[in-house]
């Protein structure tokens, strides 16, 4: 296998709603973005993966295909991804293996999401029709009409955590939400920045037990790109690449009834380790400088904690106790304010975290900038109770 | 547009999407009285339907069973004798086909919380308990809602029992869960 290397990358800002664009010029916009940091032309693209999730979302079929066609990269290979949440970490792997195998030297990855033009009439409010054009991707038979949400299903595993271990607590929960609002005050695209205290959390209304308001990342607009090339081209086209130094993927039983047990996931512990491997990284918390978790809520950051392997197994509510996770700390976990402070924009979500670390690996994040990062972790999970995750070490 | 247009507009949207006349005039009024600059964004309502006859294939019989019989089953494989519900014609470890058992209905809450906010379709139910019940004599757990008048007496190990509805389509929602007393 080839080296690869991030060579360019955009990110549009994360937004509650992007009435003035449609899907395909939110990709547009970040594609422009990363071509324009690679310095590169967009006829030097020789394939493209698309990260779209929810094709209820893009109120479209196959939306790919137009995205594709909205870029101008006619009769340039591509292929679109769908892994729910773990969308964006999806398309970085098969992207990855475009330009290892040698089939490619300089591949496109962009993830996309367009969810707040669903809106249900009655409440006039996007989010509850959101989540009902969520409800298909439960299977249909026995899952779908008994009602769950997203949020419900990783609750579920958060509770069984709790009642094993002890934790995350309320408090352990509310700390993530405090910190990943603030850590959204340091960055430019972020959605929701807000300096919020435990209390605000702790006082917001209950959506589903154990998560409070605050606790749930927020439904996001926006688009983010990379692009991928061979180690050759990459030192071509720029002097501070970033490399893709390890990655590890997994799918688990997506009916969670088919599971040993639902208290930690399995994809996430699978995935990390793999990643891990192929990096070389036996100590996860000394060889990692910072990490973008998957933080659709605060207790399943808590639970990624352990399933990275930032500490053993029932000790995740440690970490953001003593600290280790803050900005500053042993292993700043979410600078770009994760999807609860930032945003999750499903398809772009894991570009988004790529993004963001790579920014640091580069030495550009600015304020929020985490000091000698050599080496992120990407963790990006989805499906019901983390059915999928796709892990990505990055490297300068 | 004028007013008559207007109201030409909200019947029609009304009459394709099922949208009320009301909720389209709060939402697009403004628009279409022309308070809006020509560059502005302009939204418009839409709907994606799709009708379907679909088949249960292999499950076909247990949907049968709860609409003729108030009958709950499972698959059993036959090679390492774990069952499955929801059934499955085939086991997914041994590959070897399973067959039909009765159950009893009666089963244990294995994991279980209360959703506050739910989506479009369920939102009136709210709250409601969202849990994986284990039947007794299977190894899977199936998902459910229960909506029960104290959502605290729902616990993990609480025991349920399956009470048929009396109108029953074949389909899963034939059934639902309420604790045994
Ligand atoms: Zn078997």
């Amino acid at each position: 296998m080839r080296d690869v290397a991030i060579v360019g990358m955009g990110c549009t800002k994360f937004k509650a709603r992007w009435v003035d664009k449609t899907y395909y010029e939110l990709a547009f916009d970040a594609a422009k973005m990363a071509l324009e940091d690679a310095g590169v032309d967009k006829d030097r693209i020789d394939c493209a993966v698309y990260g779209i999730y929810n094709d209820f979302f893009q109120r479209q079929y196959q939306p790919d295909a137009f995205v594709h066609d909205y870029l101008g990269l006619g009769l340039k290979p591509m292929v679109r991804v769908n892994s729910g949440g773990a969308t964006g970490g999806a398309a970085l792997r098969i992207g990855y293996a475009e330009v290892a195998s040698g089939l490619y030297d300089i591949c496109l990855v962009l993830g996309v999401e367009k969810c707040a033009d669903c809106y249900n009439y009655e409440v006039a409010m996007a989010t509850p029709e959101v989540l009902r054009a969520i409800l298909y991707t439960a299977d249909m038979t026995y899952d779908n009409p008994a009602g769950r949400t997203a949020a419900s299903g990783f609750a579920l595993a958060v509770v069984a955590h709790r009642e094993k271990y002890g934790n995350p607590t309320d408090e352990q929960m509310a700390k993530v939400s405090v910190k990943n609002h603030f850590n959204a005050t340091k960055n430019p695209v972020a959605q929701s920045p807000k300096i919020i205290t435990v209390e605000d959390v702790l006082n917001s209304r209950m959506i589903v037990e154990p998560f409070r308001f605050y606790d749930n990342c927020l439904y996001t607009e926006g688009a983010a790109a990379v692009i991928l090339a061979s180690k050759k081209v990459a030192h071509e086209i720029t002097d501070n690449p970033v490399w893709i130094g390890g990655l590890g993927a997994s799918v688990d039983y997506v009916m969670p009834g088919n599971r040993p047990n639902i208290y930690t996931y399995e994809s996430s512990r699978v995935a990390a380790r793999k990643a891990y491997e192929m990096a070389g990284i036996t100590n996860p918390l000394k060889e990692l400088d910072l990490a973008e978790l998957h933080d659709a809520f605060t207790g399943t950051e808590i639970m990624a904690y352990e399933d990275c392997f930032f500490c053993e197994e029932g000790r995740g509510g440690d970490l953001i106790d003593e600290g280790a996770v803050m900005p500053g700390g042993e292993i700043p976990v979410n600078l770009s304010g994760g999807l609860i402070g930032c945003g999750h924009a499903v398809g772009a979500t894991g570009i988004m975290q790529t993004f963001e670390i790579a920014t640091h690996l580069r030495g550009q994040a600015g304020e929020r900038q985490a000091p000698n990062a050599r080496r992120g972790l990407v963790q990006s999970i989805g499906g019901t109770l983390c059915t999928w995750t796709v892990c990505l070490v990055l490297e300068n | 547009m004028d007013e008559k247009e207007r109201e030409a507009w909200y019947q029609f949207h009304h009459r394709k999407y099922g949208i009320p006349s009301d909720h389209l005039r709060r939402e697009f009024e403004a628009e279409l009285s022309g308070q809006n600059p020509v560059d502005a964004p302009l939204e418009v309502p839409d709907k994606m339907e799709i009708l379907f006859k679909y088949s249960y294939g292999q499950q076909s019989r247990f949907f049968r069973e709860l609409r003729e019989n108030k009958a709950i089953y499972g698959a059993r494989c036959n090679e390492c004798g774990k069952v499955y519900c929801p059934p499955r014609s085939h086991c997914n470890d041994c590959y070897q086909p399973t067959e039909w058992v009765r159950l009893e209905g009666t089963g244990v809450i294995r994991a279980c919380t209360v959703q506050h906010y739910t989506t479009s379709a369920f939102i009136k139910k709210l709250p409601f308990i969202c849990a994986y019940v284990q039947l007794d004599g299977t190894d899977f757990l199936l998902m459910t809602n229960m909506e029960v008048e104290d959502v605290r007496k729902i616990a993990v190990g609480t025991r349920v029992k399956a009470v048929f509805r009396e109108e029953r389509h074949g389909s899963i929602t034939d059934f639902y869960f309420k604790p045994i007393e």
